[in-house]
């Protein structure tokens, strides 16, 4: 296998804190968390990040991997700043030809780009803490009511969790055929990058045929330990909450909604 | 459900299979008892059905005709989807695409979670199975980051807790390494000698010779059944088939044209020195 | 006769974040020539894959030289000419099939070295045929659509046809039947005795390459422990055991017989070994 790092939505084995935090919770913390990331303005969103930063220092988590998932991203974020720098309305503090940067455009460049940054940090902290598995479970606890409305909450959830899981293996998939189309003279280095676009797409056809035949393969296993669609499983480790997991998840949403009632301009 | 058939074993009659869009059926007629307690190895060349067969044995393919009674369950009858996997357990030959669990313990749970046992017997399973295959100090490991043969154990392992009556190996050894093989097969022994029976799809001849009963399939048609002896002991005949003839049984044939009359039981290495030295 | 490649000291490692170790290969030397058939042995883990990806310049070595004839093969450029002259096919044919059809993905590797035209076709057509894949009935199929021993064909149809003057093969016979391997094996033969091409098979199976390997090179923890002939490794005193790995049945009865002190002259030979032991054995009833 070709070496490759903790990419987005990969699970981590890492002595954690939030490792054996009950997935709900998790779930719970990183939808508020994210809807608050939208309403903060500038400065709550700074004191956020900060804490968010620190609380997960202090959890054990390796920030060295969220750097990573995070380089895999940058475009985006990249792509974003510039777009609110250079479109935003305001009052003009640089000109060069017809590219002009006002002030709001600075301000919601560094905002917006900030924004994108922690939705890459909570889902990754999310999902390098939490098994595939464990975070379908979780789904499907809180999505249980719909199940009286005819929702097959247990399919889409394990669904959701193989999908996390087959991530290593597309990447690793797409890389061997990289690999032999170099060894049959293709250049992915080469400057041109028409050439190179052109050399990629004969990889994603066969790219989809392998994984889709790998994901036949592992239906076929899951159906020979009597996997019956998630209905009635019971679990090796139960989901549980412990009340002191339950007062700091609390304590933390607690703490992000004071963020955005400090009076900060 | 038949009275005669003991409830742990598997009886398969007239049975044939034809997939979606071929022109003839995969396996044809088979009629095949087979006994808990026993391993079997079952031989043909690529093509021949044997994957169709195996996968025949536990309810993940449905007669096209005929029947298969497993412990005592006709796997065409809606009622058995679950309770079959239950007695007939399968492994499969790439390690990778088998695993679904974050730890090893929590894959090898897959199965009697499914069953839905609680959770104090789930425990006991996981670390009765742990324990039979050897992989007990691979239990907070995760699967994905472990060698070929340690990943089969763990699949292997993950069959056992269901705590069936059969397990079914479809070419469980093909992607491993001599040394990966050889624990796969130690397993397999120990597992028979515990009342388990073991169906093992095999390429490799060698290991067919540790089997109780060599089953050979060809195009669809169960041509050849007996002890190892009985069925790789006649070089021309192995190769008839697209197998590989085992070198000693070569050898063997050689020396029978050369006027000396080797045992015909004779299959590993051992026993063909001995002989010169008899 | 001239060298074909040669390793001198090869290292070459690197950590991979998502494993436990790294896998390496270390100070490894070997020489191949012309027609050689060289088949790196090693259990899983061994660095057999690496050093073969180093063989084929598909990874640079960490440190050591790498030789092809007389030029030393460092540098971006360098390595991307050497690639032109190696072909390399991997275990899984679907690792390596992507076209929308057989023609076109045999055709892949030669028009990227700049074939066209009448040539382009006429190499095609040769690939094809050296593997025993039928064109007129296949061609414009997709090479999904193809069985198992067809893809294999049309993936070493597809490396062939790169007129590669060193074939690497890792682990090609894993998964076909005797006959597979037997129509791969002739397929081999075939196209060295052609081209005089050097052919190095990675494999931990030794019974695959048995008769087809002319030389074996051992290797265990990313070092080469062994690198000689079919006859010296059973003249040896090698513990292939301990190397995870085993004689094939053919290996094991040739090396008890050489140990009993019975003369071979072809030890894959079942006749030979036949009347070696008849001789034998007549040899003690006699006293």
């Amino acid at each position: 296998m070709v070496g490759r790092d903790i990419t987005i939505g990969q699970y981590l084995a890492a002595p954690t804190l939030l490792h054996r935090v009950d997935p709900r919770l998790k779930l719970g913390m990183v939808v508020i968390a994210t809807v608050l990331v939208f309403l903060y303005p500038g400065w709550p969103l700074l004191v956020f990040a900060l804490t968010l930063v620190a609380l997960l220092a202090i959890c054990r988590l390796p920030l060295i991997h969220v750097l990573k998932a995070l380089r895999s991203v940058w475009v985006i974020v990249f792509v974003t700043f510039l777009l609110q720098l250079f479109l935003t309305p305001g009052v003009v503090i640089w000109h060069w030809g017809f590219l002009s940067i006002t002030d709001s455009g600075l301000s919601n460049g560094i905002i917006f780009s900030a924004r994108v940054v922690l939705l890459v940090v909570l889902l990754s902290a999310l999902t390098m803490t939490t098994p595939p598995l464990r975070l379908a479970d979780g789904l499907e606890s809180v999505l249980r009511p719909l199940s009286r409305l005819r929702v097959p909450i247990a399919r889409i959830t394990t669904i959701v969790s193989i999908t996390l899981m087959f991530i290593p293996n597309i990447l690793d998939q797409s890389s061997k055929l990289v690999r032999a189309q170099m060894a049959r003279g293709a250049d992915f280095e080469s400057a041109n990058v028409l050439r190179r676009v052109k050399d990629v797409i004969p990889v994603l056809v066969p790219l989809f045929v392998k994984v889709f035949h790998d994901a036949d393969d592992l239906a076929v296993a899951m159906d020979a330990r009597a996997y019956g669609g998630g209905k009635g499983r019971t679990r090796l480790y139960p989901l549980k909450i412990h009340p002191t997991e339950a007062l700091l998840s609390l304590a933390f949403v607690a703490v992000a909604i004071g963020i955005l009632f400090i009076p900060l301009t | 459900m038949l009275a005669d058939v003991e409830t742990k074993d598997i009886k398969v009659e007239g049975l044939s299979y034809t997939y979606e869009g071929a022109d003839s059926p995969a396996i044809a007629d088979i009629d095949l008892d087979l006994e808990h307690g026993k391993l079997y190895a079952l031989l043909g060349r690529n093509g021949s059905g044997k994957s169709t067969l195996a996968r025949c044995l536990n309810g993940l393919l449905l007669p096209g005709a005929g029947r298969v009674v497993s412990c005592g369950m006709d796997t065409s009858e809606p009622g058995s989807v679950l309770e079959v996997p239950r007695h007939v357990a399968m492994v499969f030959q790439n390690p990778d695409t088998q695993i679904v669990g974050a730890t090893v313990e929590e894959e090898v749970a897959f199965g009697p979670e499914n069953l839905g046992l609680p959770t104090g017997q789930i425990r006991e399973r996981v670390d009765r199975a742990l324990e039979l295959a050897g992989i007990t100090s691979l239990a907070t490991r995760q699967p994905l980051r472990l060698s070929q043969g340690q990943k089969q154990l763990v699949a292997i392992a993950g069959a056992i807790a269901m705590e069936p009556d059969f397990l079914v190996s479809d070419e469980s050894t093909s992607m491993l390494d001599y040394s990966a093989r050889v624990r796969v097969l130690d397993l397999f022994e120990q597992l028979r000698d515990a009342g388990m029976g073991i169906i093992h799809v095999t390429h490799f001849l060698e290991e067919a010779t540790l089997a109780d009963e060599v089953v050979v399939l060809e195009s669809g048609r169960l041509v050849a059944q007996g002890t190892p002896q009985e069925t790789l002991g006649d070089p021309q005949r192995v190769r008839s088939l697209g197998l590989d003839p085992l070198a000693v049984t070569v050898v063997a044939y050689e020396l029978a044209r050369l006027g000396h009359a080797v045992p015909e039981d004779v299959l590993t290495v051992k026993e063909l020195v001995s002989w010169l030295y008899a | 006769m001239a060298l074909r490649l040669r390793l001198e000291g090869v290292t070459y490692s690197y950590p991979l974040p998502g494993k436990d170790e790294a896998v390496a290969v270390t100070a490894v030397s070997l020489a191949v020539e012309p027609g050689d058939v060289l088949c790196l042995a090693g259990s899983n883990g061994s660095g057999k894959s690496t050093l073969a990806q180093v063989c084929t310049g598909l990874l640079a070595p960490s440190s050591g030289a790498l030789y092809y004839g007389d030029e030393r093969i460092e540098g971006r450029s360098a390595l991307r000419e050497f690639r032109r002259k190696v072909g390399l096919l991997f275990q899984n044919p679907e690792d390596q099939l992507f076209a929308d059809t057989v023609e076109k993905d045999i055709a892949f590797g030669p028009h990227n070295h700049g074939l066209r035209g009448d040539a382009l076709k006429a190499r095609i057509q040769e690939s094809a045929a050296m593997v025993g894949l039928p064109l007129d009935e296949l061609g414009s199929r997709s090479p999904f659509s193809l069985s198992e021993g067809q893809k294999r064909r049309a993936a070493l149809a597809g490396v062939l046809a790169l007129d590669p003057e060193v074939l690497v093969l890792d682990e090609p016979f894993i998964g076909l039947d005797f006959e597979g391997r037997q129509s791969l094996a002739s397929a081999l033969t075939s196209y060295r005795a052609e081209r005089g091409a050097s052919i190095i098979i990675v494999t931990h199976e030794l019974s695959h390459v048995w008769s087809l390997a002319t030389t074996f090179g051992l290797l265990s923890e990313g070092r080469l422990v062994r690198f000689e002939t079919r006859e010296e490794l059973l003249a040896g005193e090698t513990d292939l055991a301990a190397l995870g790995m085993q004689l094939p049945q053919w290996g094991s009865l040739a090396r008890e017989l050489l140990r009993a002190g019975v003369s071979l002259e072809d030890p894959a030979d079942p006749r030979a070994l036949a009347g070696a032991m008849a001789r034998r054995r007549e040899a003690t009833d006699g006293r």
